[in-house]
């Protein structure tokens, strides 16, 4: 295999202490490969990036990279480079110095450094400022040095946590897609960990859920996004998120409260208790459909979010904004049978449909 | 493996860096203080008279014994009790009226910050000497000159019993006051404002902000300085040594200077040893309560 | 004026005075010293006290020239307090590190074997190093003197050091560990230049605290090493005290550590209260 920077977990686990944060995480990342880790606070996103980057031993399972058990070698040794949330700079030195700190510590000839610094730099468009101090960057600007110090050395594994999170939101979306860019240009295998799902839908290859320690989906974003595989990923995706109702299969329909949708292609799952998922922008207001009562608008320039009661319960539509209703206006919303997710009443498992 | 081994050997570079940092220190300290002290402890069980060489021998706690029934050493502890809680509390009470009074007065809060720093940066037996001569020495002195304008006469500050321990308790006290002063100062100014700000418009007047507000809410403060100035209101020796030398008589003798006229001018000292040995275990008590207060406060 | 006004402006007007008496019991002695120093013998001995006189420098002549001076004993200060400050440095520093930041077992406990250490009373000391250095022959000796000065140092400095260390992002090393830096490479090129200001501080009290001790100096020094501290008593005779002269002294001698004190201003609530204010860390 000539690429590098494969990483396998298997059965990893940590605790700390009593407390156990992470369980059973499996997890394969194939080279040259942009991936997210990518859940609630808390979860367990961090953790797992340091215990690839081995600045946590994972106390379960093994960790291999390039398919060399990794788990109980020191950080050095792991040829990672990692961007930290908060940067991590060293404030005593200029950001030349900073991007050349890897470098020194392999020792590399002096020349060598001053070009792959400079070549760092310019590709993040950082070389006019090497003379500076961290403390007198931007925050933009200091993020961009984090990144070349990270990519000066050319790692197999790229980790970065939440690197756009202190940046403001139009220099976040601009980052976006520079650092997308960045990584095709080194092909180097990303570990990107984030809690905002547009830039992890956006960016990732491939992505792995993270809830309460655990993983709970892995796949492209289009799969999970389509086949979100538990109710709880079902809520955490979409902008705003996937309704999740209680309903009810009934000889090819679908039971909601007092309203029925029908719902033929699901009769083979016979009458059970389920949840029903919908996403907003698949309920179409007007058509025909069940009855329901506007109760909020809320234009978002294109969109229009319009929260619906519906025999009681809380659905939310996400239409056209140019859609003219007033709240508490009765309307008819059609809730597209071929798109509704279905899921266990008890496990919150999807039910394949 | 188990979690713990693997840790364990994952860990164990770090370990091994660690213990190289720590090894030094530790070392010097076991070297230069615990062994010293397990000497004394030693000598303690000892005759030890500098002025009979050659007489040395173990006693066992004869030392204690003797000690036990010398009303000199007594009265020495009662006055360590009474030194350490008197100059604890008035430090404490002084330096936080003036910490609030002075937190009113923004604009000359400068002027106090250089003052409060002299006394504290000065070395405690330029003090005492200071003290003793400019201040209290009779016919002479400033404090003297003051008493007489205001009527109360002459008097012989530091030979005077009673006065002479007045003298040695505000002299420290006088020290270290501007300690807590800015102590105090900084925990204050850092209580947020809005709190008093509501309790104005509760109109609760300036004494019940400052009992039910105020108090509690620099608690956890308070008892941090307690702890720094018990334990160096207990080992404290060059102000009074300095200021009375533990006189007249032996009225100011705190432990210290007991221990230490009983060793170096008296020259036993296995019985100065004893006494030293006390004040260690005394030290360590009230350590233990303070630091136990301190985690529940 | 209103009355409501008249009476804030009183209380505004009590406030003053009664922080400038304030001021005034602190600052008085520290200028009577100053004034006496300028004085000559007629002069000092004047009553009441006079404030206006002719003022002459010959007591500073007499301590830094004259045959007691006290030039000697500032050396010897010096060398007891410099010597004291490097080698707490150099032990304090690595050892601060390690307690702030790595995983050692059982540093808490000797974490707090450190503080305590901090609280033994200087008298429980100095009778077991009266014989100890009488023995190996250290009496009236920097060596035996700095030896016993490390014993109250070494922990306030520990103590101070790694309150600052704690301070220090620990993603900083992590990075660097990342970057193929050895431990001892983070905490050389990543921490160490990041604790300048914190180890300044502590060189300060350090040399403050050694400069000013007089206990051990005075029980372990002698003719050679005589510190500043205890030559304050060159002036005080049992026939009579020399009040110009030690006035004058006492100011020299103190003259660095209200330098370094006013320098260090900031810092002197931290400074002094090492260890009490951090317990044990957590790690
Ligand atoms: N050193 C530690 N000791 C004890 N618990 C820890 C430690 N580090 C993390 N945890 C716990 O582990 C859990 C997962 O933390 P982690 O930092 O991995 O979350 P995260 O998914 O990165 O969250 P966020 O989005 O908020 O950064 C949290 O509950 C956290 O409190
Ligand atoms: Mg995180």
């Amino acid at each position: 295999m000539s690429k590098k920077g494969a990483v396998r977990l298997a059965g990893v686990g940590k605790s700390f202490g009593q407390t156990t944060v992470l369980r059973d995480v499996e997890l394969e990342i194939r080279p040259g490969e942009f991936f997210s880790l990518l859940g609630p606070s808390g979860s367990g996103k961090t953790t797992t990036l340091r215990i690839i980057a081995g600045l946590e031993i994972a106390t379960e399972g093994a960790v291999h990279l390039d398919g060399v058990d990794a788990t109980l070698l020191p950080p050095g040794d792991r040829d990672c480079a990692m961007v930290f949330q908060s940067y991590a700079l060293y404030p005593h030195m200029t950001v030349f110095d900073n991007i050349a700190f890897p470098l020194k510590m392999i020792r590399t000839p002096p020349a060598a450094i001053d070009a792959a610094v400079r070549e760092a730099a310019a590709r993040v468009r950082i070389d006019h400022l090497l003379a500076r101090r961290p403390g007198q960057l931007s925050g933009g600007q200091q993020q961009r040095c984090a990144l070349a110090r990270a990519i000066v050395r050319k790692p197999a594994l790229f980790l970065l946590d939440e690197p756009l999170s202190n940046l403001d939101a139009k220099l976040r979306v601009e980052t976006r897609v520079e650092l997308r860019r960045l990584q095709r240009a080194l092909d180097v295998t990303t570990v990107y960990v984030t809690h905002d799902q547009e830039e992890a839908m956006s960016m990732s290859d491939r992505l792995a859920i993270f809830m309460d320690g655990r993983i709970v989906q892995i796949g492209t974003p289009e799969e999970v996004y389509q086949k979100p595989a538990t109710v709880d990923v079902a809520a955490f995706l979409g902008n705003p998120p996937m309704n999740v109702l209680p309903a009810r299969l009934a000889a090819g329909e679908v039971v909601i409260g007092e309203a029925r949708v029908a719902a033929p292609h699901l009769a083979a799952l016979g009458t059970r208790d389920v949840m029903l998922g919908i996403r907003p922008s698949e309920i179409e207001i007007g058509a025909g459909g069940v009855a329901a009562t506007v109760t909020l608008c809320e234009l978002l320039g294109d969109d229009v979010i319009i929260d619906l009661d519906v025999g009681g319960l809380l659905v939310r539509a996400k239409a056209s904004g140019r859609t003219r209703v007033a709240e508490g206006e009765r309307v008819h919303a059609r809730f597209d049978p071929d798109r509704l997710h279905l899921f266990d009443r008890t496990s919150g498992a999807r039910i394949a449909a | 493996m188990t979690p713990d081994q693997r840790l364990a050997f994952a860990e164990r570079p770090e370990r091994r860096f660690a213990l190289a940092m720590v090894a030094p220190g530790v070392l010097v300290l076991v070297v230069t203080t615990t062994f010293p002290l397990l000497y004394l402890i030693w000598q303690s069980l000892n005759n030890i008279n500098l002025s009979m060489p050659g007489m040395d021998r173990f006693v066992g706690l004869e030392n204690y014994a003797r000690m036990w029934n010398d009303m000199r050493f007594w009265a020495a502890f009662g006055f360590t009790l009474i030194y350490t809680g008197a100059t604890v509390t008035l430090q404490l009470v002084i330096g936080l009226a003036m910490a609030l009074l002075i937190l009113r007065i923004p604009r000359a809060q400068w002027a106090f910050r250089i003052a409060a720093i002299l006394p504290i940066v000065l070395a405690p037996v330029v003090v005492g000497l200071i003290w003793r001569s400019l201040l209290l020495t009779p016919d002479f002195g400033i404090v003297d000159f003051a008493s007489r304008s205001m009527g109360l006469g002459s008097h012989n500050w530091l030979g005077e019993p009673t006065l002479a321990r007045i003298s040695v308790i505000a002299i420290h006290t006088w020290q270290w006051t501007p300690f807590v002063f800015l102590y105090m100062l900084a925990a204050l100014a850092a209580l947020p404002a809005e709190l008093y700000e509501a309790a104005r418009i509760d109109r609760a007047n300036a004494w019940r902000r400052f009992v039910h507000i105020t108090l509690p809410l620099i608690r956890p403060t308070i008892v941090v300085v307690v702890i720094l100035r018990m334990t160096v209101a207990l080992s404290a020796f060059a102000a009074i040594y300095a200021a009375t030398g533990g006189g007249p008589g032996t009225v100011t003798e705190i432990i210290n200077l007991y221990a230490y006229r009983v060793s170096f001018a008296e020259l036993s000292l296995g019985y100065g040893a004893a006494s030293a040995v006390v004040l260690l275990a005394l030290t360590m008590v009230v350590a233990g309560v303070l630091f136990r207060v301190r985690r529940a406060a | 004026m209103r009355p409501g006004a008249a009476r804030a402006a009183m209380r505004g007007a009590a406030l003053m005075v009664a922080a400038g008496l304030l001021l005034a019991v602190w600052v008085v002695p520290v200028a009577l010293t100053l004034l006496t120093s300028f004085k000559n013998e007629k002069e000092v001995l004047a009553y009441p006290p006079s404030v206006v006189f002719e003022p002459t420098i010959k007591a500073y002549g007499a301590v830094l020239t004259g045959p007691t001076n006290i030039v000697p004993n500032l050396m010897s200060s010096l060398i007891v307090a410099i010597g004291t400050t490097l080698l707490t440095i150099v032990i304090a520093v690595p050892a601060a590190y390690a307690f702030a930041r790595l995983r050692l077992p059982g540093k808490k406990p000797v974490g707090f074997y450190v503080l305590a250490t901090q609280l033994v009373p200087p008298i429980g000391l100095i009778i077991p190093y009266f014989l100890i250095l009488n023995r190996v022959g250290w009496m009236d000796s920097y060596r035996g003197l700095i030896l016993i000065y490390l014993t109250f140092s070494l922990p306030f400095a520990i103590w101070l050091l790694v309150s600052y260390f704690e301070d220090i992002p620990r993603e900083m090393e992590e990075a660097a560990l990342l970057d193929r830096a050895s431990r001892w490479q983070a905490f050389w090129h990543v921490v160490l230049p990041q604790a300048r200001g914190a180890i300044a501080v502590t060189v300060t009290f350090v040399f403050l605290n050694a400069w000013n001790e007089f206990l051990f100096a005075v029980v372990l020094g002698g003719a050679t090493v005589k510190p500043v501290t205890v030559a304050m008593y060159n002036y005080i005779n049992t026939e009579q005290t020399q009040w110009a002269q030690l006035s004058a002294a006492a100011l020299v001698a103190m003259l660095p550590v209200i330098v370094l004190g006013i320098l260090a201003q900031k810092h002197i609530v931290s400074g002094l209260s090492a260890g009490a204010v951090k317990g044990v860390s957590r790690r």
